[in-house]
């Protein structure tokens, strides 16, 4: 299978007033076309700086000290900022954690899908309009016209992670990076939401690198499992071999951190 | 929900000047610089509502037409100031760094200059026509602007969907146009209703001080000074054009003060 993404060695550090932190000591990823990679570990390990890497969207006071993020042949980290927006949203596109605070307060939901649309590709108005209200229904919204109109406030954590969906995937992204979508919903809409990345999978053709600290989730989704601990990715493999025998300690604490859940 | 009053009556009275402004060829009674040799100082009577001045000219027209003058030097001044508020201060929130220090320092020069003469000086060497006077005022009250902008925006930009933004590929100019700056606008505009009332206020300074708009073209602070010689026998010319002075600012002041309480 083709490689789309192969991050190398990566060391990300954040710069504060007297000292730096190092939140990525050297990280390998690799994610062929068509892939579900879970990327798992604690709070705290480096999996989101990790994953914010790859479109170079860090917060201001992170930077990239090392290592070479290669997507479909080209080195992420020495392309200059012209060259990279025309990657994000297009070629890499995100799913946050809190869907209601990664929307603009004051747009409209249909709005905001439309300028993803726009951005990126040679529409109009009208037509990324029309394209916007497919793209709800294509998320299994149901009432497409009435959602588009409506303001984030207006709609339920479920809703607008589904109009994020949308959002990333209105340029039909090669690559979805999804920063633990679901840690902030109720457990059955975290199913559904789930479930609908998967149908989308198949439609769509993306890979998708997912985050979260839940295996579980990882064993229902699923190709390929790191694990990241500190820094570092310190186990990596198939999605079976990983929970039929873990070798470092932090997976297996995963592991029995949501089997403990399970059994309550 | 409890009435907000102080906007309701400011609105109510910004409406009716502004009406009055935009009307004046209409409602006034008579033109407002035809001189009357036998109606010198007039009281007010059935004739002339609000009296005459010292050249024989209906006072209620001429301040009817002053309304158009000084509402639109309130107006468009303060739009100059704004806009370039809105411009560096958002400039310098965003990008930090180098280029905030550069702007924060030249509004801090901007501010150590008394502004009123500033204004005197500018004023001085230029002509003092009606436009002149706009842009001066415009340009010499755009610091408050800046740093409310500038405070807003570095809180607004890390907010997540900022991050959003830039994760589907919007450019610097878009992120700043698109989704800051109308996050930022609520205070912008409180501080924009104040700051013409602010701006009616100097215009008449100047005016008073016969740097402002020349007569024989009505503004409420040029009647003013021409009544300044004809105070003891006709208390009607201060009074009348002191009141609309006052009557104004107390309208914007009240819009300015409602639209905190809503927004702000």
């Amino acid at each position: 299978m083709d490689k789309l993404l192969e991050i190398k060695n990566l060391k990300v550090s954040f710069y504060l007033d007297n000292k730096t932190l190092a939140a990525v000591k050297g990280a390998n990823l690799e994610i062929t076309n068509g892939q579900v990679l879970v990327l798992a570990g604690e709070s705290g390990s480096g999996k989101t700086i990790t994953a914010l890497s790859i479109a170079k969207i860090l917060p201001v006071n992170a930077r990239v000290d090392d290592g070479e993020i290669i997507f479909e042949g080209r080195d992420i980290l020495k392309m200059d900022e012209k060259s990279l927006s025309k990657i994000r949203g297009k070629e890499i596109a995100y799913i946050f954690q809190e869907p209601t605070a990664y929307l603009n307060p004051v747009y409209t939901i249909g709005n905001q899908i439309t300028e993803a649309i726009i951005l990126h590709q040679d529409k109009n108005k009208k037509e990324a309009a029309k394209e916007t209200l497919e793209l709800l229904g294509r998320v299994r919204i149901q009432d497409p016209e009435r959602v588009s109109l409506d303001y984030p406030h207006q709609l339920s954590g479920g809703m607008n992670q589904r109009a994020l969906i949308a959002m990333a995937l209105a340029c039909k992204p090669k690559l979805l990076i999804a920063d633990e979508p679901t840690t902030s919903l109720d457990v059955t809409i975290e199913a559904e939401i789930l479930k609908l990345l998967m149908e989308l999978k198949k439609e769509l053709k993306f890979s998708l690198l997912f985050i979260t600290h839940n295996l579980s989730i990882a064993k229902k989704i699923a190709d390929k499992v790191s694990i990241m601990y500190k820094g570092e990715i310190v186990e990596e493999g198939a999605c079976e071999s990983i929970f039929s025998s873990p070798r470092h300690f932090h997976t297996k604490e995963l592991i029995n951190a949501y089997q403990k859940i399970g059994k309550i | 929900m409890k009435k907000n009053y102080s906007l309701i009556f400011g609105v109510l009275i910004i409406v009716i000047l502004s009406l009055i402004a935009v009307f004046a060829g209409l409602i006034s009674p008579y033109d407002p610089s035809a001189i009357d040799d036998n109606n010198l100082l007039m009281p007010p009577s059935s004739q002339h509502l609000l009296g005459t001045d010292g050249l024989g000219r209906d006072l209620a027209s001429r301040m009817i037409y002053g309304a158009r003058i000084s509402l639109s030097i309130g107006l468009i001044a303060v739009g100059i100031a704004t806009i370039i508020g809105l411009i560096l201060g958002s400039i310098a929130g965003y990008y930090g760094g180098f280029i905030d220090t550069l702007i924060m320092r030249f509004v801090d020069i901007m501010l150590c200059f008394p502004t009123f003469f500033l204004i005197l000086a500018v004023v001085a060497i230029l002509e003092p026509s009606i436009f002149n006077i706009m842009a001066i005022i415009g340009i010499t009250s755009w610091m408050g602007v800046a740093r409310l902008v500038r405070a807003e925006i570095l809180t607004l930009k890390e907010r997540e969907f900022i991050q959003a933004s830039r994760a589907i590929g919007a450019s610097n100019f878009r992120i700043i146009t698109r989704h800051l700056i109308p996050n930022a606008i609520g205070p912008v505009l409180v501080s924009a209703t104040l700051g013409i009332a602010g701006a009616i206020l100097l215009e008449s300074s100047l005016s008073f001080l016969g740097l402002g708009v020349q007569p024989p073209t009505p503004s409420w602070g040029n009647i003013l000074i021409e009544s300044k010689s004809t105070l003891g026998v006709a208390w009607w010319i201060t009074v009348f054009p002191g009141l609309s002075i006052l009557i104004t600012i107390l309208g914007f002041n009240l819009i300015g003060e409602g639209l905190k309480e809503k927004i702000g």
